[in-house]
């Protein structure tokens, strides 16, 4: 059974706030119940003329004290099943990111990973409602069904029978034909919607090409159709609903009717007085009206699935990366030296990425790693880190496999890529995190050295600046140098840059290379480039192709050598 | 109910449909109140079983006729909603053509997508409930009062007392509750969204060797947000437990009442069994239209949004006869400016420029320069603020005109790739290309041998959810389109920019050929372009400042020098 992951562990983890709560919930509805059946009893008993209002004063505490009782009860049920549900959400929280912590590096980036994860957040999201408007509600009723089974039962046998049947229509067999009709309808519904989303955002994306092509005409009426085809289905889904939902209220007339019929036997017969007829009938219509909602909230199941199919499948991932082993110390050197020993890898076992790669840097070398899109550059970054296990071969730094140090791995090797991920937090916070220890003035320091300090100076709150507000106004070569800060005071001998100037233009990314070239002098740094702006000052500059550095040398000797590097060379520096 | 509703076409007759029936419905609420309670009484007074089956046979008609009035009364609301929403639907996405790329641009793609798709259903449910709800509450409430005042005045006293009572605390404890969630919005925004944050940066923080301990800060955030949250619901739940609260007290002040009158002999039993019966009959629907009221909200600001939206200046136009662009033609704009509502983005000031003939011309300046604006400017994807166009001669008003824009085939940085076959991405401008046209644009585009790598060649599905293809891959399929659709004018934006400079080797003889003999307008930061323009437009904040071929502008050593100096980092 699927839920079992995401559903019943909390369940039982919070087992006792999980029974408050059903407890609550039962209670509010026995109470309006009994207020329904005090009313009932005060009118009746009333009716018979007492000589004296005294007669009636219990009943009329009774209705007062059922009547607030259920609202404040209502109330503090409401709170604690939402309490409940928030300590769940947290577990689930700390859970979700447990589970996705070791692997994020080996997400394949075929889909923008941040994505993706958003999405899981918000799946978590998602299962809250299936707590509050599905699971607590259908305990709920179950208890109530029993509550009434069994007082029915105390008087007459076959009327508990009868009753058991009949609310058993209302709280099993429409729930579960409504699951059952519901289920295709709202798959049908989900699919041609995400269809209909998927085209209708094609269209909005590629709106000046269908304005070029004079055919816009023809999408806008093929899209109106489509959304006229999942109106029918919607439509038949609603028309099931109110159908059902007629049905059910039957099903609650003909129990008032026979609960009627069954106290007006007993007072017939002399068993009960007369004043419980009007009591016992405005009870159960009290009460039955709190199965009414059931069907719907079952039957509503679906929308959750996909949620937790998601959840469940981020679990079951096969996990390229490693058991972290016990870290080994590296030795600390200045004399470090990075090892690729016929390295070889591939995601699947058919496809090999990297084929056999040797190769030696010194510390304090500078290396410009260039190739097209897909041919496993950043594969090899992920590998020389360490969070992915080679299929041949190795990685050494100082001598040690680091695959067994990956642990340690950020004290030795930083990494600045493409979309440095800034956090919804103060600016100061955001480039602390490169070593929490680091005080405000190494933060200036940094902040100096990678010339942010005019442009944070000169905003209105400094360094307490939060990102999200002032998001939008860094533009992308500040953000990548808010990330260079970062990795400034991370202070690792090694450093790697993945594609830092993509999307940059041509002015701020050859100002960029500048300052990261100057700050990061002393460091050992392997750039992984798509064009060869700025390679001129690197010591070498490997070309990887098919999984093998089909070009290697410094810039001074592949200009002077290789035909084709030259013309690569020539694009990037035309005049 | 929002005074806007009325305005819809063909509510007035649904509305009194749904208000008939709705008196109808509360005609029966009262007769199966009544059945019951005569039943139960006739019963007390000691009556048999047999005696009273006509009233409970009266009772289940009356429930059974009043949900079928209710079944019709929501089929009739939700089919007009939904009629309203899809002529809405149909006049927004319209709107959208007539506004062009821009405004989804600013808007950006998925909110609009979503404003479209989901609000939409959102603005349907709105009018749907809306209907319903409001005339229940007008209509039923009153009819129980009434029937309550004939027999036991002060019930119906009470009943009408509480409901201002009623209301007032909602909406005072409803504004409490709205206060004390925006005194903390900020620090609740950042609470609720600190696992999203957590998580999209994951790998930052896996790279900076802190994600191990920064589960510690999700347990706190997350322990931190449950009690702010709590803080905040144990307020916003007051309104509810106000409403039962009321509900509940004046439901057993009533039945107290009706005992005291029972005892004294003012009333007898079956009336005020039904009374009793009634009481939460009169409440329920103020209980669901407070239940529905956050629903309805997001629909009815999703309906002012989608209005704001039918409110803006069209674009395009269909009707203006541009001349056929054909080699030996001329194309002038003469003091063209454009300009944003927002002041941050720099628009175009006084473009005057002169082609003839089948020209390759370079655009180029610095980021934020006007490029792209230019682009879309001669795309007619922006309205100027003042200037004119001039075709072989002809004035020509605006360039959002079909007949301009059938003229030109479009490059952009990411090439419109939709979720179809290969083929008939390929023949989107000219869905009437005959099998060997096709075969010669794949052939010219340099995508033949991609096609026959995959087992169903030119039928393979590409885009989201086929077969993904590189970036270089993509232009190719976009090149593909323009050789195929063999219209005279290209227009380029940035379409290397994001290419690895492998690729970009590859593409440029094929770009090259399909420019040849056409009139090519070229934005891009890629400077070894320039060698193959014609002419060269250099812009610098909005202005052109200069044109010329690229060796005529190098030897004049001003801007268009100082650029190629820049991007090379010398100054």
């Amino acid at each position: 059974m699927e839920k079992q992951k995401w559903i019943l562990p909390y369940v039982n983890q919070y087992r006792r706030l999980f029974v408050l709560s059903l407890f609550l919930g039962a209670l509010t509805i026995l109470l309006g119940g009994a207020l329904m059946f005090t009313s009932g009893y005060l009118i009746s008993k009333s009716a018979t003329r007492p000589e004296s209002i005294l007669m009636v004063y219990v009943p009329i505490v009774g209705v007062r004290a059922f009547g607030m009782g259920r609202a404040v009860f209502s109330y503090v049920e409401r709170l604690s099943s939402h309490s409940l549900i928030l300590r769940i959400l947290s577990s689930m929280r700390v859970k979700l990111y447990n589970l996705v912590e070791p692997q994020v590096l080996s997400l394949h980036s075929a889909f923008r990973t941040g994505d993706v994860l958003g999405l899981l957040a918000n799946d978590i999201e998602v299962l809250q409602n299936f707590y509050l408007r599905t699971l607590f509600p259908a305990i709920a009723s179950l208890i109530i069904y029993t509550v009434i089974i069994i007082s029915a039962g105390l008087f007459s046998i076959p009327f508990a029978i009868l009753l058991a049947v009949f609310i058993g229509i209302l709280l099993f067999v429409g729930p579960t034909v409504s699951l059952v009709y519901v289920k295709t309808n709202n798959e049908s519904i989900k699919k041609g919607r995400n269809q209909l989303y998927q085209q209708f955002t094609d269209g909005i994306i590629g709106i000046s090409d269908w304005i070029f092509s004079g055919n816009h005409s023809k999408f806008i009426n093929n899209y109106i159709k489509k959304e006229e085809d999942l109106y029918l289905i919607e439509s038949k889904k609603q028309n099931f609903v109110s159908w059902r939902d007629m049905i059910n209220q039957l099903v609650v007339g003909t129990c008032v009717v026979a609960s009627i019929a069954w106290a007006g036997g007993l007072s017939e017969s002399g068993e009960t007085s007369p004043v419980f007829i009007a009591a016992i009938s405005l009870a159960m219509l009290s009460l039955l009206e709190s199965f009414l909602p059931l069907s719907g909230e079952i039957s509503e199941i679906t929308t959750y699935q996909d949620a937790l199919d998601r959840l469940e499948k981020i679990g079951k991932r096969p996990s390229n990366e490693l058991n972290k082993m016990a870290a080994y110390p590296l030795p600390n050197t200045n004399n470090l030296l990075l090892e690729l020993e016929n390295l070889t890898f591939g995601y699947q076992q058919e496809k090999i990425l990297l084929d056999g790669i040797t190769a030696t840097v010194k510390q304090g070398e500078k290396i410009a790693l260039i190739g097209r899109s897909g041919s496993g550059k950043s594969t090899l970054l992920k590998l020389i880190q360490g969070h992915l296990q080679p299929t041949a071969g190795a990685v050494r730094l100082g001598g040690q496999n680091v695959v067994k140090n990956s642990l340690d791995m950020t004290k030795w090797m930083s990494v600045l890529n493409q979309k440095p991920y800034l956090f919804n937090t103060s600016l100061m916070n955001n480039i602390r995190l490169g070593n929490p220890e680091a005080s405000d003035e190494e933060v200036y320091q940094v902040c100096k050295l990678v010339q942010l300090d005019d442009m944070i100076n000169h905003l209105s709150n400094g360094y307490e600046t939060n990102m999200q507000e002032a998001g939008q106004r860094f533009s992308g070569g500040e953000q990548q140098r808010i990330a260079l800060a970062r990795v400034l005071l991370q202070n690792t001998p090694i450093v790697l840059l993945d594609e830092p100037t993509v999307g940059l233009d041509p002015i701020t990314e050859i100002k960029l290379l500048k300052t990261i070239f100057e700050t990061l002098k002393d460091k050992t740094i392997i750039w992984v480039t798509h064009h060869l702006v700025g390679v001129e000052h690197l010591d070498r500059i490997l070309l990887l192709d098919h999984g093998v550095f089909s070009l290697e040398g410094s810039h001074q000797s592949l200009m002077k050598l290789e035909e084709k590097y030259r013309r690569l060379y020539q694009l990037d520096h035309p005049f | 109910m929002d005074r806007a509703l009325f305005t819809l076409k063909g509510i007035k007759p649904v509305l009194w449909k749904i208000g008939i029936i709705t008196v109808l419905q509360s005609a029966l609420i009262i007769l199966q109140a009544y059945t019951l309670a005569e039943a139960i009484s006739s019963l007390f007074r000691g009556d048999l079983l047999s005696s009273v089956f006509k009233n409970l046979a009266l009772y289940l008609c009356a429930l059974m006729f009043r949900q079928f009035f209710v079944v019709i009364k929501n089929n009739s609301a939700y089919h007009f909603a939904a009629q309203i929403s899809d002529a809405l639907r149909k006049s927004l996405v319209q709107k959208l053509f007539q506004l062009g790329p821009q405004y989804a641009g600013e808007e950006g793609t998925g909110q609009t997508v979503t404003l479209v798709m989901d609000g939409i259903l959102k603005f349907r449910k709105y009018v749907e409930l809306i209907m319903i709800k409001t005339i229940n509450m007008l209509i039923i409430p009153m009819g129980i009062v009434i029937y309550s005042f004939w027999f036991h005045p002060r019930s119906a006293v009470i009943l009408v007392a509480v409901m201002p009572i009623l209301i007032a605390f909602m909406v005072l404890l409803g504004y409490a509750a709205k206060n004390k969630a925006d005194q903390q919005f900020h620090s609740y925004q950042m609470l609720a969204n600190h696992f999203i944050d957590s998580l999209r940066g994951l790998e930052t923080l896996k790279y900076l060797g802190l994600s191990k301990q920064h589960v510690r800060n999700i347990k706190r955030v997350s322990e931190n947000y449950r009690q702010a949250t709590i803080s905040t619901l144990k307020i916003a739940f007051l309104s509810t437990l106000a409403m039962d609260f009321f509900t509940m007290l004046s439901i057993a002040t009533v039945a107290v009442f009706l005992g005291l009158g029972l005892i004294n002999g003012s009333i007898q039993l079956a009336q005020a069994l039904t009374i009793l019966i009634l009481a939460p009959e009169y409440f329920l629907p103020l209980r669901e239209f407070g239940a529905d009221y956050h629903a309805t909200l997001d629909g009815k600001n999703a309906g002012k949004k989608m209005e704001a939206i039918l409110m803006e200046k069209s674009l395009l136009q269909a009707k203006e006869e541009v001349p056929e662009w054909c080699p030996a033609r001329e194309f002038s704009l003469q003091g063209v400016n454009v300009q944003f509502s927002d002041q941050q983005t720099a628009g175009l000031k006084e473009i005057t420029f002169k082609v003839t003939g089948a020209k390759k011309i370079g655009i180029i300046g610095e980021s934020g320069a006007g490029k792209s604006t230019l682009i879309k400017l001669l795309s007619g994807f922006i309205a100027p603020v003042c200037g004119e166009f001039q075709v072989n001669g002809k004035r020509i008003s605006t360039l959002s005109a079909q007949d301009w824009q059938k003229q030109i085939t479009y490059i952009p940085q990411k090439p419109y790739i939709f979720t179809d076959t290969i083929l008939n991405n390929i023949c989107f401008y000219h869905p009437e290309a005959t099998e060997y046209e096709v075969s010669e644009a794949v052939k010219n585009a340099g995508l033949m041998e991609l096609v026959q790598s995959f087992p169903n060649g030119l039928d393979t599905l590409i885009g989201e959810g086929g077969r993904s293809l590189s970036g270089g891959q993509e232009q190719r399929i976009a090149i593909a389109r323009a050789f195929l659709a063999k219209r005279p004018i290209i227009m380029l934006d940035e379409p290397t920019a994001h290419l690895d400079i492998e690729t970009e080797v590859e593409l440029k003889d094929t770009m090259l050929r399909l420019f040849d003999s056409k009139l090519v307008f070229f934005a891009t930061h890629r400077l070894h372009w320039m060698l193959d323009m014609d002419e060269i437009i250099v812009l610098d904040n909005g202005r052109i400042v200069e044109t010329g071929t690229h060796s005529e502008l190098m030897n004049k050593a001003s801007a268009y020098y100082q650029l190629i100096s820049a991007q090379k980092g010398e100054c």
